[in-house]
């Protein structure tokens, strides 16, 4: 089906149905434009005169990107010959537009219950009001690594490992809710408020909780937007037929929008259903049985956890290219393949969060969007010891709590309990701890769990 | 001397005024949010949010720094004998002017291209103002000997060399901190990929201009000087631009073996990454200066030998001093 409105025509239908007509001017909330105050007639004369000599020009607004790499999926999970015309192209970007509006003038439907106020906090360009309340808060401290799309392709994506996040396919990898589910505004907050350890990603702790909330919701919106764009494009790839405003909404942004919100409900959230073992001796013992035998994570962590195990890994943002030939990956993707590593879990250095509760959902629900599985078990199941289902392949609280207790005790080893290390060691280079260091990295006894 | 003190402390906020994102903190010019520069209430300045402070000391400081200019150009006029000088105070003053303009329009069209020409004519001002310092100085007036040498030119092709270089990699920096909406990644990496070139060839070059004005003209403390400051200050500054790489955007990853590189979190807007950042944009002015100091001595202070006194040695030729009355 092909979206023959243009992008304002299906705006205003969009407006005019969902019942938002004008919201910016009807909620108050105007940017305070620099170009409210205007110099005088000869400054601007003088000035135009100097500013035409070294070529500049007046602000211009950016635009989203296309996203090429779901149109080369739609194409190929078509049946192989269907192609992409350009009028079919145009027709997404018309639809998206009309659903998610422009980086300086975002739109958002209610069905996506996302707060309009707080994305407007962060879309357009920077600046702030005598007040000091900041505009513009993605593109001052996001678009440089994210990209104004969020596609995780900014101008110095390129020289960062691991690569910046593609908020496009709404998969984030640290998230205290269950295998399948988006991350909640919290597991977000946490992400810009602590930053990622050994990474790109800063810590925003110097911002104030209406800025770190207003990031939260424009990550979403990034998120939402992506989403819907790879869903159009999967759904109008064979078809002919018009698209309305109607599908547009009630297809493509309504159940993406379900799956967000689904997400913010407090049963999505993992909680241990068994306490935390008090003989931890024992729970660590337990855990490195199961570290190097059935659980097979020495198969990436490498048999010390020192993370030189299976050396080629790939994050779901990879893998597609790893089949592609160079010339594809270029054309369709704006970052070369990058291969992933696995933890050294013996830096105690861990980019989900250090305390114990943050390694349990790591290994509950796994690190979305990479190799590292869910052992937990799937949304619905208990995993409270002895309520798993005969057969079942997933761990119980007690044996994700044994795990936990190893992953936190490896740093320590070499102290506690070198002589039971489950390999040599020595010549590792990854893991030269010391009792000092470790002192400094703090321990993670004080998790409630 | 003065004007020096006042530029080089507009250098250091300028920096901070990109390195917080907060050029568009006030959105008028030349007023700032209505009222004249001069006259916007110092409370709300001290005790406003963080970005106007900045943003609105910058423009004092470069509004200090015009009026200590025009201070500069009247007395010129009144005491000094030289007539080039007498001009190129009124250069500097079209300088200042040029440049607070530049600074308005990047305001008033929100145009991130100027923010890069407004940062790239900063610091060539800072380095007229330096020259005009040393213009007027007493050294410069009356040396007390001018060095004969056949090594002369070579002194001076070097200095030359390193203050060329030394703006190209002024120019690249403002290209990686003012970039463009939409810049293209692979554009990114060229650019930071040269700006690590030319800092390599810099070093060389500031290193070898040291050496052999210590080796040939370490009398010469008018060249030799600046030439052995110029080497420390680029050490300092390779430093500074690691230090700025790793607190805006981490350790390479080849060094997440180490500690300090794993565990490392960036902290945004935080002090660490503001103070290393800006002064890695301050250093690149005072390295351009300085450079410009070496050109100028070398020039002064340095003659080519007359015919007579050319030795048929080759290299380098022995030195003599020529007393200057």
């Amino acid at each position: 089906m092909i979206l023959s409105l243009p992008a304002t025509e299906l705006r205003r239908v969009a407006y005019r149905d969902s019942g938002v007509v004008n919201f910016v001017a009807n909620e108050g909330l105007t940017v305070v434009h620099h170009s409210a105050v205007r110099p005088s007639l000869t400054t601007i004369v003088l000035l135009l005169g100097i500013m035409s000599a070294a070529g500049c020009s007046r602000y211009t607004p950016p635009s989203f990107s296309l996203n090429t790499e779901g149109i080369d999926r739609a194409e190929k999970y078509a049946d192989g010959t269907q192609k992409y015309s350009p009028e079919k192209m145009q027709a997404v970007v018309n639809a998206v537009v009309a659903a998610f509006g422009e980086p300086d003038d975002p739109f958002v439907f209610e069905e996506t219950e996302l707060d309009r106020a707080k994305i407007q906090m962060s879309a357009g360009p920077v600046s702030s009001d005598i007040e000091g309340t900041p505009h513009g808060l993605y593109r001052k401290h996001c678009s440089q690594c994210h990209g104004i799309s969020g596609d995780g392709a900014g101008p110095s994506a390129m020289l960062l490992n691991p690569y910046p996040r593609d908020f496009r396919k709404g998969i984030f990898k640290f998230t205290s809710t269950a295998q399948g589910a988006k991350p909640t505004d919290d597991d977000l907050r946490k992400s810009i408020l602590a930053g990622i350890p050994g990474t790109g990603m800063p810590s925003f702790g110097t911002l104030s909780p209406e800025e770190i909330d207003s990031l939260v919701e424009y990550v979403k919106y990034l998120g939402y937007r992506g989403e819907v764009e790879t869903l159009i494009q999967s759904l109008i790839v064979d078809e002919d037929e018009e698209l309305d405003y109607e599908f547009l909404l009630d297809e493509a942004v309504v159940p993406i929008a379900d799956l967000w919100i689904d997400s913010q409900d407090e049963s999505m959230i993992v909680v241990p259903e068994d306490p935390r073992p008090s003989d931890r001796e024992a729970s660590v013992a337990a855990g490195r049985k199961m570290f190097a035998g059935e659980r097979g994570c020495a198969k990436c962590h490498g048999p010390t956890g020192a993370g030189d195990g299976k050396e080629k890994n790939y994050d779901m943002w990879n893998n597609l290219k790893v089949t592609r030939t160079p010339e594809d990956i270029k054309k369709l993707w704006a970052l070369p393949l990058q291969e992933l590593r696995p933890r050294n879990l013996r830096a105690g250095v861990y980019r989900g969060g250090r305390d114990a509760i943050d390694i349990y959902r790591r290994i509950y629900v796994g690190i979305k969007g990479t190799p590292m599985p869910a052992s937990g078990p799937p949304p619905g199941q208990s995993a409270a010891t002895g309520a798993l289902p005969e057969g079942s392949k997933a761990m119980n609280s007690t044996q994700i709590w044994n795990l936990v207790d190893y992953v936190l005790s490896l740093p320590y080893e070499d102290d506690l309990k070198k002589d039971d290390a489950v390999a040599s060691n020595n010549g590792l280079g990854g893991w030269r701890i010391t009792a000092r260091r470790v002192a400094r990295l703090g321990r993670t006894e004080s998790c409630e769990y | 001397m003065l004007l020096v003190c006042v530029t080089f402390p507009l250098i250091w906020v300028g920096g901070l005024v990109t390195t917080h994102t907060a050029g568009m903190a006030v959105p008028d010019w030349p007023s700032t949010y209505g009222y004249n520069l001069f006259l916007y209430p110092w409370q709300q300045w001290f005790f406003g949010p963080w970005d106007l402070f900045v943003e609105h000391g910058h423009r004092l400081l470069g509004a200090m720094s015009g009026l200590v200019t025009i201070g500069l150009l009247v007395s010129l006029w009144r005491c000094e004998d030289r007539r080039w000088i007498k001009w190129l105070g009124v250069v500097a003053l079209l300088a200042v002017v040029g440049q607070g303009l530049l600074g308005g329009m990047r305001v008033v069209l929100d145009a991130r291209q100027l923010a890069k020409i407004h940062g790239c004519v900063g610091p060539a001002f800072f380095a007229l103002c330096v020259a005009m310092a040393m213009f007027t100085s007493r050294r410069w007036r009356h040396p007390k000997f001018i060095q004969s040498s056949s090594t002369a030119s070579r002194i001076r092709v070097l200095a030359c060399g390193t203050l060329v270089l030394a703006y190209v990699q002024l120019v690249l920096g403002a290209h990686l901190r003012h970039l463009p909406l939409g810049f293209d990644r692979h554009d990114f990496r060229a650019t930071l990929l040269m700006h690590l070139f030319v800092a390599c060839a810099l070093v060389v070059q500031g290193f070898a201009l040291a050496w052999r004005a210590g080796r040939w003209h370490r009398h010469t403390v008018g060249l030799y000087r600046p030439a052995v400051a110029l080497a420390m200050l680029l050490v300092a500054q390779i430093a500074l631009g690691c230090g700025t790489w790793i607190t805006n955007y981490g350790w390479p990853v080849w060094f997440d073996r180490w500690d300090i590189a794993g565990s490392f979190t960036i902290e945004t807007n935080g002090q660490l990454q503001s103070l290393t950042t800006t002064a890695h944009v301050a250093m690149g002015s005072l390295i351009l200066a300085t450079a410009l100091m070496t050109v100028l001595a070398s020039f002064r202070f340095l003659v080519r030998p007359t015919p007579a006194t050319v030795s048929t040695q080759t290299e380098p030729a022995p030195m003599t001093l020529e007393t200057v009355s």
